[in-house]
This record gives C-alpha cells, structure tokens and sequence, in this order.
C-alpha cells in the first residue's frame, strides 16, 4: 500500500506536528509589538525588542499568566506610519492579539493608536512622546513622559543648576518641538530668559554655523534636542570652538552611542530621562543586572521604558486572569507598578505620573545627578485640558 | 568676528562639496551623465577610512585605502554600468545612476549596519586657538588645507602632463582626440578614478569632523553636489570650484540668518533658483 511508504510517513508525521504546534501557539496569549529592526531607527528598535522580550521570558519563565505563556508578535514598522498601520491591522485581523506594546517612535505609533483603538485593544506606548496619541482613546497607554512635560523638566533643570541666560537648539520634528514648546511655557516661571533659538532638520550632521553663533550668543545653559545621531555631532562640535556653558539634552541622547560618537566632549552632558543607571531601587537593580545577563549588554532608556510598557501590561493580564477587553483597560488604567523606571500610576488620560531622572555624562557612562520631582510642574495634561 | 567664523565654517563645508561635485563634474564633462551615485563612493570612503583606521591605528592608511577602494568602485560602476549604456540617450544612464545609488544605500545598512560607525579614539580633535577668540578642531583646518592641496596638484596634472593633456583633448572633441592617438577608454577610467578618489576622500573628512558615518550620509550631499555643478557651468572645473565653496559660504550665513524661513537644505536650491534666473548657464559658465 502506498501508504507504508516512508516519504507518506514523514509527511503524516510533519502534518501532525504542524497541527500539534499551531494548536499549542493558540492557546497562548499573543500580545503585538511594533518596533523599528530596519531604518534610521533600527539601534532603539533593538534596545526596545531586548527590553520587552525580557518582560516575556522572566513572566513565561515563572509559569505564564492564569497558566498560559505569552506570545510577541513582532512587526518591524520602520518607524514609519505607512509600515505601522498594516502591521497594526495585522496584529489586530490575522493574529487576534489581546494587547499591543510599541516599541516605536512618535511617527508610527501615532498611526497605529487608532486602529487598535477601533477595534478595543489596548496599546501600551514606551516611549514615543507624541500627544495625540493618548488621545487616540481611552484603550491607549504611555509609560513615558510626554515631551512637553520633560521639556519642563528640562527648564527646572536649568533653573536648578543657577543659570539664567538658555539657548535652544531644537530638532524640527514632533519630538524636538514638543521639548521646546514644553521648555518654553515653563521658562517664564522659572526666570530663565531665552536669549535665542535655532532649529536644524533631523539630516544635518554638521553644524558649525550655528556653533559660530552659539559663541557670540554665549549662553550660560545650552538645551539641545536631538537624538543620538545629531546630538554626538553637535556636542562634540559644540566644545570643539570652546563653549563651556552646560548642555541639558533629553531621552534621545540616551544610548551609549552617543558617548561614542561625541567621545571626551560627551563627559558633563546632563539629561533628562526616565532610567537611572545608579538607582538604588530594587526593580530598577534587578532589571540592570538580568538585562545584562541577557544580552551582554547595559540598558538604555529604550530598553528599560520597553521592559517597563511589557511589564505593565503583563501586571494587568495576571488580575485579569488573561482576559483582554474592557477588563483588561480598566486593570492597566487602576494599577500602582514599581517598575525599572520608577513608581508609576496613570492618570484619566491614561498619562504616567513618575518622575524625571536626570543624567550625567561621567568617565564614558551615564550617573546620577538628580531626580526631578513636583508632582505640579511635571503634571501631564488631563482629559479636560 | 562672527562674520569671519561663519565664512571659515562656510568654506570648511565648501571643501567637502568641492571634493565631491570635482568627480561629478569630470563625469559630466566627459560622458554627459549626471553621477548621481558618486555619492554613494563619498559613503563607502567614509565606511573604509573609520574601518581601517580603527583596525590599524593609522589615519593615514585609512585614507589611503578609502581612496583606493572608492577610486576602484568608481571604475567598476563605470565599467559595469555606465559603460553599456552610452549608445543611450543620457538619462538611461541617469535612472541607472539613481537606481545604483538606493542600492548602495541599502548595501551599506544590510553591510555596516544601520546604526552608523565611529572612529574608537578620534584623530585629529586638537583644539587649535588662533587670535581674537577664533578656535578649531584640527581636523577643520586640515580639511580647508588639504583640498586646497589637492586642487592644486590636479590643475597640475591637467595642464602640464600629458595624460592631464589628453584628458583636456578628450572633453574638448572625443573624436579628433582618438585620431590623435589618445585612448578614449583610458582617459575615462582615469577621470572616473581621479573623480573617485576624490569622493572618497572627502567622505573620511567628514567622518573626521562628526565623528559618524551612516548609510545615508550621501544623501544630501548628492543633490547638493547636482547643485553645485549646476551652479559652475555643467563640466567646468574652476565654476565648480567656485560654486562649491561660495554655496558653503552661503549656506553658513543662510543657517544663521535665514534658518527660521528656509531649510538649511532647501538653501542651496533656492539660490540655484535665483542664480538660473538670472544666468541660466550658471554662474561661471563661458558661454
């Protein structure tokens, strides 16, 4: 019989093995993650995917939520919208995910937020700074500081530092606006004068000019965003014509990239960020070292806030027993979290209250400078505002 | 004073575009195509000199090889691209041009890595102070130095040797040239090399000054280039010249003065509007 030959054997049992594993992979609980693995934002989009799959190894490790394992369901969207939204749909159409993390910029996240929103899923954002995507809907999450409140961080910062006389330099995108709009509305209050601001374009590299002027300006604080690509350049290039005045930068510079790329002109940079390298925080310990032993590598700010919107979520999954839904919005929405970044609630917009740690640049690393707490000044908005 | 550092920074930037819209200029002199992937050889120079350099400690061998290696990938495109297709109306080479330069752009991300390269200790970041609180990098200096250097050894070569001479002959009447005895298929290789080398040269002076090499870091300066050689009166080299550093200095001023109207980018291009308004053969064109 044709049945007894070996090939037909092989294939019932590659068949039946198929059928075991799709059915196992089913009763697993599938959570969605967009994150950049190709484009000008693939390094974070490393640092974000590490973080988040450590979230799911350690749960899945300690025997998974009401008895299943979680599942990533990754999706590279560039970090771009025309990437984000057909992944987004993916996620949402052909994976049935019951939650979703980004791992990704403002840009894509933005576009993603309403197509999880549609269709009730909840969407737990890491780091993308961008307002309108809170308001995307009550099933949206963020676990980091919009940009307008860090870049009232920022202002505090400088006021904290005894400096009176600031120059910004913005990056001309979301990220970069925000942060100085943020920088700006709270300046006033703080008695910081802005003497001057430059914008550059998220290509520029060298920025000479503008340091020609950043000379005669000569300004007793610097707030320059950027990311680590544009902000190794322009501080090294800043302390190459002999400008001394302290350089306050964001979350972006946050890699050990920008160390390298701005080498001894990096040491006494000061940022505002949500991971504290020093903390003496158990939860923040702990994910240091296991983030470590899992990737032979130190974390950044990516890959702690990543860690941070998995974590949280997974939080929720376990008092929902697994359900996905309103169930699930409600837990996440009512929880306290002692996360890597600090201690975390979120507000009826479902923005995080936490504080803001600020960086220095010391001996190729980052340490501990200070912490940045007033519950007023770093409110972020509400759903009446 | 200021007026001063922003012309020294202008014509720091200048240096670069010279480098780089030479070999495009030579091209179109020679071919009558517009190289748009020469860009993508200013990249791969910068990707072989932090590479080298990192691995062997000499900056030296580093813009040795990079020089080597985009003169000789230069040729390749040449010979593998460009050269089939000159039978063609012009812009078959230009959509062959373009669709190279996406290609490299993506070979170096899948190659090198999307993150970009970094030289691991830094050459040439000494502080020079000059009087009246005017203050560099080395490496600034070095770059306005040595392209100053460079073009003049390459009038030399032109003018008084006679594969410089045979070149000249060639761009003038390709025809009477061969009759003379001069091989068309010679001087092309060797403007494509020269072009090359050029590209690759700059592309390590400006991983010098950012400390950073990406895959897209030919991206603006090959549509500047294009501007450039447009400003100069396509294929002449002095006009290039002129236009590369002028547009530095403009652009400098531009970033200062006009940054919240205009682009730093969209500067070059609205003064090559400007310019094609009132001459349209460009700035420096005989003609």
């Amino acid at each position: 019989m044709k049945s007894h030959k070996p090939q037909f054997r092989l294939l019932m049992v590659a068949t039946a093995a198929l059928v075991f594993a799709t059915s196992t992979a089913w009763a697993d609980i599938k959570i969605g993650f967009n994150v950049p693995l190709t484009g000008f934002a693939a390094a974070d989009g490393k640092s974000a995917l590490q973080g988040a799959q450590l979230a799911v190894n350690q749960v899945n490790a300690s025997g998974g939520v009401a008895g299943q394992k979680i599942e990533l369901v990754v999706y590279d969207d560039q970090a771009s919208p025309k990437e984000a939204v057909p992944s987004a749909t993916k996620m949402v159409e052909k994976d049935g995910v019951i939650a979703a993390v980004s791992g990704s910029y403002s840009g894509s996240t933005r576009a993603a937020a309403s197509v999880f929103q549609r269709a009730k899923i909840p969407y737990v954002v890491a780091y993308a700074i961008h307002p309108d995507i809170t308001l995307a809907g009550d099933y949206m999450f963020r676990v980091s500081a919009m940009g307008e409140v860090q870049g009232r961080g920022g202002a505090k910062l400088a006021q904290n530092l005894g400096k009176k006389n600031v120059v910004l330099i913005t990056l001309k995108n979301d990220f970069g606006k925000a942060l100085a709009s943020g920088f700006k509305d709270a300046a006033p209050n703080l008695g910081l004068t802005i003497i001057n601001e430059y914008e550059y374009g998220m290509p520029d590299r060298q920025f000479g000019p503008l340091v020609s002027k950043l000379k005669s300006d000569n300004p007793e604080v610097i707030y320059a965003s950027g990311y680590f690509f544009t902000a190794g350049p322009l501080v090294s290039q800043i302390r190459a014509a002999g400008i001394t005045a302290p350089i306050i930068g964001q979350e972006g510079y946050d890699s050990d990239k920008f160390i390298e790329i701005a080498g001894d002109a990096s040491e006494g940079t000061l940022i505002t960020t949500s991971l504290d390298r020093d903390s003496k925080a158990p939860a923040t310990i702990a994910f240091l070292a296991d983030y470590r032993k899992a990737t032979n590598q130190g974390a950044d700010m990516v890959a702690a806030s990543s860690f941070t919107a998995m974590a949280v979520l997974i939080n929720a999954l376990k008092r929902t027993d697994g359900k996905g839904g309103v169930a699930l919005r409600d837990a996440i929405a009512s929880g306290t979290y002692d996360m890597p970044i600090g201690k975390l609630t979120f507000n009826d917009l479902h923005e995080v209250k936490k504080d803001i740690q600020v960086q220095i640049v010391k001996d190729k690393g980052f340490h501990h400078y200070s912490v940045i707490s007033d519950p007023v000044l770093l409110a972020p908005p509400t759903k009446a505002k | 004073m200021l007026a001063l550092e922003l012309t020294a920074q202008g014509l720091i930037q200048g240096s670069i575009y010279a480098l780089v819209a030479l070999g495009l200029t030579l091209v179109y002199g020679l071919l009558r195509i517009l190289h748009v992937a020469h860009a993508s050889l200013f990249t791969l120079g910068g990707y072989v000199g932090v590479l080298v350099c990192n691995a062997s400690g000499s900056l030296l061998l580093g813009f040795l090889c990079a020089a080597l290696v985009a003169g000789f990938s230069g040729v390749m495109m040449f010979r593998l691209a460009y050269q089939p297709l000159l039978s063609q109306p012009p812009y078959v080479a230009l959509i062959a041009s373009i669709g190279l330069f996406i290609a490299s752009e993506e070979a170096f991300r899948i190659i090198f890595g999307a993150q970009g390269m970094s030289f691991m200790a830094p050459p040439l970041q000494q502080q020079i102070v000059l009087g009246g609180g005017l203050q560099f990098k080395l490496a600034e200096l070095l770059v306005m130095l040595s392209t100053a250097i460079i073009i003049a050894v390459l009038a030399w070569l032109q003018s008084r040797t006679r594969v410089g001479i045979a070149c000249q002959a060639t761009v003038s009447d390709p025809q009477m040239a061969e009759s003379f005895g001069i091989s068309l298929r010679h001087v092309r290789d060797i403007n494509f090399f020269v072009g090359s080398v050029l590209a690759g040269f700059a592309g390590v002076w400006v991983a010098l000054l950012n400390n950073l090499v990406e895959p897209t870091m030919g991206s603006v300066t090959s549509y500047k280039a294009l501007a450039i050689i447009v400003l100069g009166g396509l294929g002449s080299v002095p006009g290039t010249l002129a236009a590369a550093l002028l547009l530095g200095v403009i652009e400098s001023f531009g970033t200062i003065y006009l940054g919240n109207v205009l682009d730093r980018n969209a500067i070059a291009f609205a003064f090559l509007i400007a310019v094609l308004m009132v001459r349209p053969q460009g700035l420096f064109a005989k003609r």
